[in-house]
């Protein structure tokens, strides 16, 4: 293994395509093995966590926050539905998934376009606000939309060469919904290394330039709108593709799936995670899909009635993104890492050196476990020690 | 009487104060010279409290200055004018001047109220209803300065006064300081690149170099000092 | 002609109650440069505790006084324990906790009252006056909507001009070094300076909710509005912010009223886009250009 290492390391991507085929191995292996509603579970991790990778991307690497990618994903679900409604006969999966890829980076191209301009708040703000306002939309064109009872979605059948392999590899045949959680994890490994690869890239390196310094990026000939907006379309073309899978594993598009919370939600994980690390994002992904039912339980045997118990999950989002902020702004992966990190540089010089300690498959880790240019960490070296804070 | 010992202060591995000593008396105008990044700005910042020292006191009177909060400054009797003048532009002459009498010891006599402050700048009476952020530079200082008045102190930190005004300007301030002190009894602390201006008005000077005190001397003695005029003040 | 004075009157009683929320913003904006999206479920969490009270056999002003009273202490609490430790730390930590605060209110309200749609008491008519035999669409409780919004903003005018904590809450938010070093306790001012905030807030959550429905959600859309309502005036000035806020209520209600209900979120974004990208330190400014 050590001397396979350093060739390994050597290239990006290689490096993500064993991660990524390791990965789908294991899904494979897992999403057989579990029971439909396990499967159900997985797929709607695979789909969050493909929308919280998007936003990951966003947010961590470009700086650019965005509290309304759940209307991203809401035009990707609608687009999706429009394509497997009744029309007969339906589209071939790739060109739905492709075509809800691409309304939602054409609609991310005009709100990137004006958020390239905007900073902080304002940004969140006008993000906010899309959010709010995108679930009308379906109200007022009610007619092709489908209004507040929305679109039913139907699952594709498998295909025939899948049903096939699966059959092949696993020796069952997979059910319509068991279809659609293979699929969501396809696309969610695939989406994971062409943004792995993306932000090690030339072009990742530029949107962190952006985000970290924008005078000297802009010395340095980077277009700053550019690079802006390019990550948003990549970001909203991410979240319209889970939306696509979304509405597939839900079999149903209405406005109320696309509340203010979803885009809160997906804020959520992203933080969870760590804002920029994709590891996080997943580790985020599967935190929202699973702590629920955990916490709904507990909710349950503390005597809250369902309805109560099923209002646990998010205050439990609420409390930890209020103390992530607080105590680990860096998200857990983060955190670990810079412990990590900080625990070896304390073992000596004769530690090795930080790529043989990140994960693989994290392409955004810190290089320097105090990373003094994120803008999400909290210990801004502030030259003067303010004496007694204010009384 | 300000009495400092060996005061230090870092910004992180940087040591801007290096175990400074050096007493300024009542009634007395210490000039504090020094080339940039010499450590002057932030032995007041020190001093008022905005930087914690890492060694060292710091006594006015009998107040011990370093366990002071930076709120509590003024009524302990010390008003920090900072650099780049301090004047809030959004609030209006009056209101800058009301803000700073609500900075006064409670109790003690006033020798100060807003109409004594206009008398000692007109050009403040003429503009009291204005806001600050139409005043010209030099009305600004006069703004900051006539704002610390009010807050009665007994040493004023005076930090760069004369920064981008014209001499003539600056004249007409320092002239004004003078009286000041010499009428009030009031101390000044008064940091200035303007050495020339600086000594001319005041009692003592003391030098900084690279955080440490080089000499603190009578301000005429310093002027005839060649020397250590070329080698520190670059007059 | 009937519809157009319904339609502009309606917008002036949304447009007082959006100039309170975007004024209760501009106040925590100016002070700490936040932008408080937790505002909207802190006056949601505050008009359940009135809807508790006056349930409960009270009257209406004794849950309405004690909403607003929930208001200072929610807002000094939250500036104190959870606003403090990110304050100057970046856009992005603050702009996370307030969301953060958010979903915590949110199901906080809903685990304690429950998520269902409850009415609102109202303690004037919500039917129409009527003017020489046809009936214009301002209400009683309309009518106090507006005043209670100018009586308010009128109070704050006196407080922040005139009284000597007013003085200093505004020297804190403008030079808060220079205002530690004048005497004034800063830390104490941007906790009042929440507090109150917290309280007009509460204030526009009463006068949403009077005569209609509450749920946890009911107020979203709201700091939506505030938020453009805010922005219209320059996010800065508390003036422009109730200019803005009217402004917005007007053209949100021809909106509501001429193309349909579900639009008025979707207007309220594009009239916040078109005022960043076309004039973006706001209608009223005159001054300077602004970062946004």
């Amino acid at each position: 293994m050590p001397a396979l290492r350093p060739r390994l390391g050597s290239s990006p991507l290689l490096r993500h395509l064993l991660v990524a085929l390791v990965g789908g191995a294991v899904a494979l292996a897992v999403l057989t093995a579990v029971d439909d509603f396990r499967a159900g579970q997985l797929a709607a991790m695979a789909y969050l966590g493909i929308a919280a990778a998007g936003l990951t991307v966003l947010t961590g690497l470009n700086g650019q926050l965005s509290l309304g990618h759940g209307a991203f994903m809401a035009i990707g679900a609608y687009t999706a539905a429009l394509f497997l409604g009744d029309v007969e006969p339906a589209a071939p999966l790739a060109v739905v998934l492709l075509a809800a890829t691409a309304v939602a980076s054409l609609v991310g191209l005009v709100v990137g376009l004006a958020a390239a301009r905007l900073h902080g708040p304002y940004l969140a703000g006008a993000t906010l606000a899309l959010a709010v306002a995108v679930p009308g939309l379906a109200i007022y064109f009610g007619d092709t939309l489908g209004g507040e009872q929305g679109l039913s979605v139907r699952v594709p059948e498998p295909p025939a060469w899948f049903a096939d392999l699966l059959f092949f590899l696993t020796a069952v045949d997979p059910s319509r919904g068991r279809f659609v959680a293979y699929l969501s994890w396809f696309v969610l490994i695939v989406v994971l290394v062409l943004l792995a690869n993306l932000s090690q890239s030339r072009v990742g390196r530029t949107w962190r330039a952006v985000r970290d310094h924008e005078v000297a990026a802009e010395l340095a000939g980077i277009s700053l709108t550019r690079a802006r907006v390019v990550a948003f379309v990549v970001s909203a073309a991410t979240a319209g593709l889970a939306g696509a899978l979304m509405a597939m594993v839900v079999r149903l598009t209405a406005p109320s799936g696309f509340t203010l919370t979803l885009s809160l939600t997906l804020l959520t994980a992203v933080v969870l995670g760590g804002l920029g690390s994709l590891a996080g994002a997943l580790i985020g992904a599967a935190l929202l899909t699973f702590l629920p039912q955990v916490v709904t339980g507990i909710g349950s045997d503390l005597g809250l009635d369902d309805v109560q118990s099923a209002e646990l999950a998010p205050l439990v989002y609420g409390v930890v993104m209020i103390l992530v902020i607080l105590l680990a702004p860096a998200g857990l992966v983060g955190t670990l890492q810079g412990w990590r990190l900080r625990r070896r540089a304390a073992a000596g010089p004769a530690a090795p050196a930080v790529p043989a300690t990140a994960r693989p498959s994290d392409p955004t880790r810190p290089s320097d476990p105090t990373r003094p240019s994120d803008p999400t960490h909290p210990t801004h070296p502030t030259h003067p020690t303010d004496k007694a804070g204010r009384a | 009487m300000l009495e400092v010992r060996d005061l230090s202060a870092s910004y992180g591995a940087v040591k801007a104060l290096d175990g400074v000593s050096f007493d300024a008396a009542d009634g007395q105008i210490t000039a504090v010279l020094g080339a940039n990044g010499a450590g002057k700005t932030t032995l007041l910042r020190t001093l008022s409290g905005l930087v914690r020292p890492t060694a060292g006191s710091a006594r006015l009177g009998s107040t011990d200055l370093l366990r002071t909060p930076v709120e509590e400054m003024t009524r302990t009797g010390l008003a920090h004018v900072p650099e780049g003048r301090g004047v809030i532009t959004e609030l209006t002459v009056e209101e800058n001047l009301r803000l700073g009498a609500l900075g006064a010891p409670s109790g003690g006599e006033r020798r100060f109220d807003v109409d004594r402050v206009t008398e000692l700048f007109p050009v403040l009476g003429q503009r009291r209803h204005q806001v600050a952020d139409t005043l010209s530079g030099g009305e600004r200082q006069m703004l900051v300065i006539g704002r610390a008045l009010l807050a009665e102190p007994r040493i004023l930190l005076l930090d760069e006064p004369s920064l981008g005004l014209a001499p003539r300007v600056v004249a007409q301030i320092f002239a004004l300081l003078r009286d000041l002190v010499s009428s009030t009894g009031l101390s000044v602390l008064l940091v200035e690149q303007n050495a020339r201006s600086a000594l001319g008005i005041a009692d003592v000077g003391i030098v900084l170099n690279l955080g440490r005190l080089v000499v603190q001397q009578a301000a005429d003695t310093l002027v005839d000092d060649d020397q250590l005029r070329h080698a520190y003040l670059g007059f | 002609m009937q519809q157009l004075l319904t339609t502009t009157l309606t917008g002036l009683v949304l447009g007082a109650v959006y100039a309170a929320f975007a004024l209760a913003l501009v106040m925590i904006w100016r002070s700490t440069r936040v932008v408080n999206f937790a505002q909207a479920p802190m006056a949601m969490l505050t008009t359940y505790i009135a809807l508790v009270i006056i349930e409960a056999g009270h009257s209406f002003w004794l849950g309405f006084v004690a909403a607003l009273l929930a208001g200072l202490v929610l807002g000094a609490v939250v500036e104190r324990v959870l606003v403090r430790p990110v304050e100057g730390k970046g856009d992005l930590n603050a702009v996370i906790l307030t969301l953060g605060l958010f979903i915590v209110l949110h199901s906080v309200a809903a685990l304690v009252f429950g998520s269902r749609y409850r009415s609102f008491p109202a303690p004037f008519g919500v039917r129409g006056i009527e003017v020489g035999g046809t009936t214009v669409a301002l209400t009683g409780f309309g009518i106090f909507t507006i005043l209670a919004v100018v009586v308010v903003m009128g109070l704050l005018v006196l407080l922040f001009r005139f009284t000597d904590v007013g003085l200093r809450m505004r020297a804190s938010a403008h030079s808060p070094e220079v205002a530690r070093l004048l005497g004034v306790r800063v830390g104490r001012m941007l906790t009042l300076g929440w507090a109150l905030a917290a309280v007009v807030g509460s204030l526009a959550g009463l006068l949403i909710a009077g005569g209609g429905l509450v749920h946890p959600g009911y107020m979203d859309a709201v700091v939506v509005y505030g938020f453009v309502a805010a922005v219209l005036g320059g996010l800065d000035s508390p003036g422009g912010a109730v200019a803005g806020g009217v402004l917005l209520g007007l053209c949100l209600s021809f909106v509501s009223g001429y193309l349909g209900s579900e639009l008025v979120a979707m207007a309220a974004l594009l009239i916040l886009v078109a005022v960043l990208l076309v004039k973006p330190s706001g209608l009223f400014a005159t001054t300077a250009h602004r970062r946004v």
